[in-house]
């Protein structure tokens, strides 16, 4: 495991672990999803690959499948015929079957998609794989007139790619190569050296504030945004990439009068009025995957919010002089 | 903007506000789509009494004297709010029957009256007398072609169903129940663009002159002489009889402004007196009057499709005249142009029997008016009107006519958002091709590239030279069913015939090349029986749908003094050899490849058992199959077999030569035939079912099979050189959330430009969410009004059969909701 001072992965809060299967294949890491005609993540055209991995746990999550490294297992129980082709290829004995349809344990399964292949019903499907940055260059440089024509380019999204920043950092210099604009989709949880090396690489941020409060921060999502903020400012002032914030609007938790008013001021007073806001609603969409992933959905009970309550916050970004929209 | 203000005084001084219907359009607008549509006889009765009256006539002059005399006689009327007059049947929305053959039998025409028509006792019992007419006469055109199907060859080769429908009669044809609408009669199945500005600039006094004086020079000292004689004798009866119907419709508005109590619909009568006792007979002073005109002849050419050629281009002059004279502005204009789709959406067709009419499902209507493009000098053509026809399909969000941007480097970013912002409205238009795809399919076969420039779309999608080219014979061929009997050494399991030649059995197949190969001597064999098909099918048409009207708007009618099915035409196309199926046989040659001779992870004997047995038993196999790659996913290898087949297809067409000299040429549209076309096919390679669709149009994946999203779609569809067909189909679907901001329409079109860029031809899109469509079938009575795209026409939703329906709910769904 790398752990020289010039490591990208180095601790910014506790209990953060480098990426085992990163440093071990050299630059390759783990991902889910290569999301072509990507539209609402950046200019134009694009292809956004969605790392797998995140160093937040926020409740509201709404790419579960996203949160660990390595591959996890999708369960659609409506399509399962209890044919049990499936319990007799797992090689760690995990699946049995009950009531007439196959049952994981979920403690001993390890993703490794034995199951998969032999379901005739496509019930099962593995979330994640490991790819090597070639691979990925080859798939987004696939799309290349698509950019060319629409000024697109590629995001990398999550998890976040910073929790896996020298595979991220290695994308991002292939795709600078061969002139495709950058997009980096980030909560910004990462070391100072992380971003800065990685930043000359990112034509735009797409940064992702979840709450004002630290305490409420820590409680929502596991850590203090204390160096979420910090690295806000850094990546303005210092480094000047340009930045979108993002603000996922969640019932209940951050859609508050105070903590949309104390965003709105931060990045009024404390980066810049140029930095547009994108407000994006709660939706029910991430619902299903907890129910694949066969977790509890902690906002199962959480509608989105209305259109009222949004005009409302959208309305205390735009009397801070800031550009919002609601949507991304 | 100059433009909305216009609207917004329309609009009773309304606050700003987007484009609006004015209550007039409003008004007209909800008579469009009636709960029942009724079944019109009139021009069946008046024709058939013509023809009667004069049978022993030549064919030429039998067909001036009918549209004579039903124009004489034909009811008429002009309906409250109308500005451009001329009803299309005797009733509105009404379905004109048969004055092209017998209708339908007793099965079909409750099938028929079960999907919304009705008619009265007295009418069905006369429409089934006049059936006596063609019954048993041998007077049909089907009836010739049967008569020399020889039991051998061909007869086997018409019932296989390789050409849909499979005939299940000689006598009877593709069934009986030949509608036709319009005030002509039609030029058969033609795909066909009539030089409308020779009504329009000159007048068809100018073209009766014409006749005139070729008739007095013509001299009886060469072959031809009679026949050219009796075409301009017809050229005049018929083009008299139009003048003649515009001047009842002169009488008849003037008779009603003398009833009229409002002064202002007075005044509106009035002058539609005046128009119409001007044109078509006179050159068009102005764009009401042109409108008009144009009205008048395209409802002499109407018929199965009635494209309205480059309509901006030639309305423009009128247009442009009168804005700057103050005439009009734009705002009217946009209305006119609405009250003109109206219009169209009167116009009610359904052909052919049951089986037909699923093939054409929905009311099919080609009625396609070009917009955009360049101009024969290569300049970028848009103008205002381009922007104002789309405006007025936003006014009147109808299925009809159908509306084709051509798309070229200079179109102007405005005009393609404009466009999707149509598109956007989930009425399935406009759709967008290629300038150059298309100017290098008519150059690539010898035209100028300044009459290239010029062309337009006849039907769906296929490209014509208005005035000089024009297509009458284009078959559905169902390639699957030739792959599935390559698989069986020739033998047919449908028929249980041994139809095609005996190539090998699947089983001794020792390569992969070796297989390819003998579906290629099938595919040329079955080819070389289409052409003939076509053939026989060009020659009976010629004497029985030969149409003075359509003939004398080509170019060089008078001189030559034929008939446009009895010559060869400027530019030739008379016959295309049109697939079905393609990307299925692409998909199952790609899992035959890889499974069976590459991985040897199935042998031959085992998936010809299962194919046989529809999958049953063999449910793993058929998951095997069913991952194989698949076209509609950017993958090279699947991409490249089927553009080998489909330049297959195309070399070999060009080796068979149609009636009027000249090679065969080709088109890949499957319209909604992928549907029974699929009913006909066993279970296939690709992991399909028997029966289960095909997939449709030609350049679209199967549905289902693209899982990398759109832009790899496209990138399979770019593999496919398809500046040789003269039309190719790609069908993409959106959901709405996909374009929602002036960002997202602006992203559709970089998406469009890139595909062209690459060698596409055509894109159109559904815009419609899938729950509204799962809705659409449980409750049709509350989405009567709901539109999708199905070909190259767009459809209410719930006129569509089941199948169908079925289909469009399947295609795959680009939905790519924001972070």
């Amino acid at each position: 495991m790398n752990r020289s001072p010039t490591s990208l992965v180095d601790t910014v809060g506790a209990g953060a672990a480098a990426p085992a299967a990163c440093a071990d294949r050299g630059v390759a890491g783990s991902i889910f999803n290569i999301q072509r005609y990507s539209i609402h993540d950046g200019p134009g055209i694009r292809t956004t690959v969605f790392f797998k991995k995140c160093r937040l746990r926020c409740l509201w999550c709404q790419n579960p499948e996203s949160q660990q490294e390595q591959p996890e297992l999708f369960f659609n129980a409506e399509k399962c015929i209890g044919c049990g082709r499936c319990e007799k290829v797992c090689p760690e004995g995990a699946i049995t079957l009950r009531d007439g349809r196959s049952w994981t344990d979920r403690a001993r399964c390890t993703g490794a998609g034995a199951c998969v292949e032999v379901c005739p019903q496509g019930a099962r499907s593995l979330m994640g794989r490991v790819a090597s940055v070639d691979d990925i260059f080859q798939e987004v440089s696939e799309d290349a007139i698509f950019y060319q024509e629409s000024g697109g380019g590629v995001t990398l999204s999550g998890g976040d790619p910073l929790a896996q920043p020298e595979f991220a950092l290695a994308i991002l210099k292939r795709c600078k190569e061969a002139g495709y604009h950058t997009t980096l989709d980030t909560c910004g949880f990462a070391s100072w050296h992380a971003v800065e090396t990685i930043m000359p690489y990112v034509d735009l941020v797409l940064y992702d504030f979840k709450h004002m409060d630290p305490d409420k921060h820590k409680q929502y999502t596991g850590f203090s945004n204390e160096p979420i903020l910090r690295n806000a400012k850094g990546i303005h002032h210092e480094l000047k990439v340009p930045m979108r914030a993002r603000y996922a609007v969640i019932p209940g938790y951050n859609d508050g009068v105070e903590n949309a008013t104390a965003l709105a001021d931060f990045i009024a007073n404390e980066l810049d009025r140029s930095i547009p806001v994108d407000l994006l609603p709660f939706h029910k969409y991430g619902g299903a995957k907890y129910q694949r992933l066969e977790r509890v959905d902690e906002l199962a009970d959480t509608s989105p919010p209305s259109e009222a309550a949004l005009t409302a916050l959208r309305d205390i970004f735009l009397s801070r002089g800031l550009t919002a929209k609601v949507g991304g | 903007m100059n433009e909305m203000s216009a609207i917004d005084r329309l609009n009773d001084n309304e606050p700003a506000a987007p484009l609006q219907a004015t209550p007039r359009l409003q008004r007209l607008l909800a008579k469009v789509n009636p709960k029942s549509y009724p079944i019109c006889i009139e021009k069946a009765r008046l024709v058939i009494e013509s023809y009667r009256a004069h049978a022993g006539l030549p064919q030429i002059t039998r067909k001036a004297l009918a549209i004579a005399h039903f124009l004489d006689n034909r009811t008429i009327f002009i309906e409250d709010d109308e500005l451009i007059v001329g009803n299309i049947a005797s009733k509105p929305c009404g379905l004109e029957v048969g004055p092209h053959g017998p209708t339908w039998p007793e099965e079909d025409f409750t099938s028929l009256l079960q999907s919304g028509y009705e008619i009265s006792s007295e009418d069905e019992a006369e429409l089934r007398a006049l059936d006596s007419y063609w019954l048993g006469k041998g007077r049909t055109f089907y009836e010739r072609m049967g008569r020399v199907y020889d039991d051998e060859r061909i007869w086997p080769f018409i019932q296989s169903g390789i050409m849909l429908p499979p005939w299940a009669k000689k006598d009877e044809g593709r069934g009986h129940g030949i509608t036709d609408f319009g005030w002509g009669l039609t030029l058969g199945y033609s795909l066909i663009v009539v030089d409308f500005e020779k009504v329009l600039r000159h007048g068809t006094k100018a073209i009766i002159a014409a006749a005139e004086e070729e008739l007095r020079n013509l001299r009886f000292l060469q072959p031809g002489g009679l026949e050219k004689a009796e075409f301009l004798q017809a050229v005049i009866i018929a083009h008299q009889a139009l003048i003649r119907i515009a001047n009842r419709f002169a009488k008849l508005a003037l008779d009603m402004a003398g009833r009229e109590q409002d002064p202002a619909r007075r005044a509106e009568l009035e002058e539609i007196a005046t128009i119409c006792a001007h044109v078509p007979e006179h050159p068009a002073r102005t764009f009401r009057e042109a409108l008009q005109s144009f009205w008048f002849t395209w409802l002499m050419i109407a018929s199965g499709t009635a494209a309205g050629g480059r309509f901006d281009q030639f309305m423009y002059p009128y247009y442009k005249a009168d804005l700057e004279a103050g005439r009009i502005n734009p705002a009217q204009a946009a209305e006119l142009l609405a009250m003109l789709r109206l219009k169209v959406m009167h116009s009610n067709g359904v052909a052919g029997g049951k089986t037909q009419r699923d093939k054409w499902s929905g009311m099919a209507k080609w009625h396609n008016w070009i917009i955009g493009g360049v101009t024969r000098d290569g300049k970028d053509a848009t103008n205002d009107l381009s922007y104002l026809i789309l405006d007025a399909a936003k006014l009147c969000p109808t299925p009809h006519h159908t509306i084709t941007l051509r798309v070229h480097d200079g179109t102007p970013q405005d005009l393609m958002i404009k466009a999707l912002e149509v598109v956007k409205l989930g009425i399935g238009l406009p759709a967008f091709v290629n300038d150059q795809s298309y100017i290098d399919y008519f150059t690539g076969e010898g035209a100028s590239v300044e009459d290239a420039r010029d062309y337009a779309i006849g039907g769906c999608l296929d490209g014509q030279l208005p005035g000089k080219s024009r297509t009458n014979a284009m078959g559905m061929f169902v390639v699957p069913l030739v792959f599935l009997m390559t698989m069986n050494n020739g033998f047919d399991s449908r028929t249980q015939k041994q139809l095609g030649p005996k190539t090998g059995a699947f089983e001794d197949f020792a390569t992969f090349e070796d297989f390819f190969a003998a579906f290629k001597t099938q595919l040329r064999h079955f080819m070389e029986l289409a052409a003939e098909e076509h053939n026989i099918l060009l020659q009976a048409q010629a004497d029985f749908f030969a149409d003075p009207i359509h003939s004398s708007l080509m170019e060089g009618a008078i001189e030559v003094g034929r008939d446009a099915l009895a010559r060869a035409m400027p530019f030739e196309n008379g016959a295309i050899l049109n697939p079905v199926g393609m990307i299925n046989v692409a998909d199952s040659m790609a899992a035959v490849k890889k499974l069976v001779f590459e991985e040897k992870k199935v042998s031959k004997s085992a998936l010809r058992q299962a194919l046989a047995a529809n999958w049953g038993g063999f449910e793993d196999m058929q998951k095997l199959f069913y991952d194989a790659p698949k076209y509609g996913n950017g993958d090279a290898f699947v991409d490249g077999i089927a553009n080998t087949l489909y330049t297959f297809w195309s070399d070999t067409a060009r080796t068979f030569t149609s009636i009027y000299g000249g090679a065969m040429k080709v088109a890949g549209i499957s319209i909604t035939s992928y549907g029974p076309a699929g009913s006909l096919t066993g279970a296939t390679p690709d992991g399909r079912f028997a029966g289960e669709n095909l997939a449709d149009g030609s350049m679209s994946a199967e549905q289902g099979r693209d899982l990398k999203g759109p832009t790899a779609l496209i990138r399979s569809a770019m593999t496919i050189d398809q500046r040789g067909f003269q039309a190719t189909l790609f069908n993409m679907k959106f959901h709405p959330t996909a374009m929602t901001s002036k960002d997202d329409l602006g992203k559709v079109a970089a998406l469009i430009r890139t595909y062209f860029r690459h060698g596409g031809k055509h894109v159109q899109f559904n815009v419609v969410n899938r729950d509204m469509l799962l809705d659409a079938q449980k409750n049709p009575e509350r989405h009567r009004n709901l539109i999708v795209r199905v070909a190259g026409y767009s459809a209410y939703f719930v006129q569509l059969n089941a199948k169908i329906q079925a289909d469009i709910i399947g295609r795959t769904e680009q939905h790519f909701a924001g972070a």
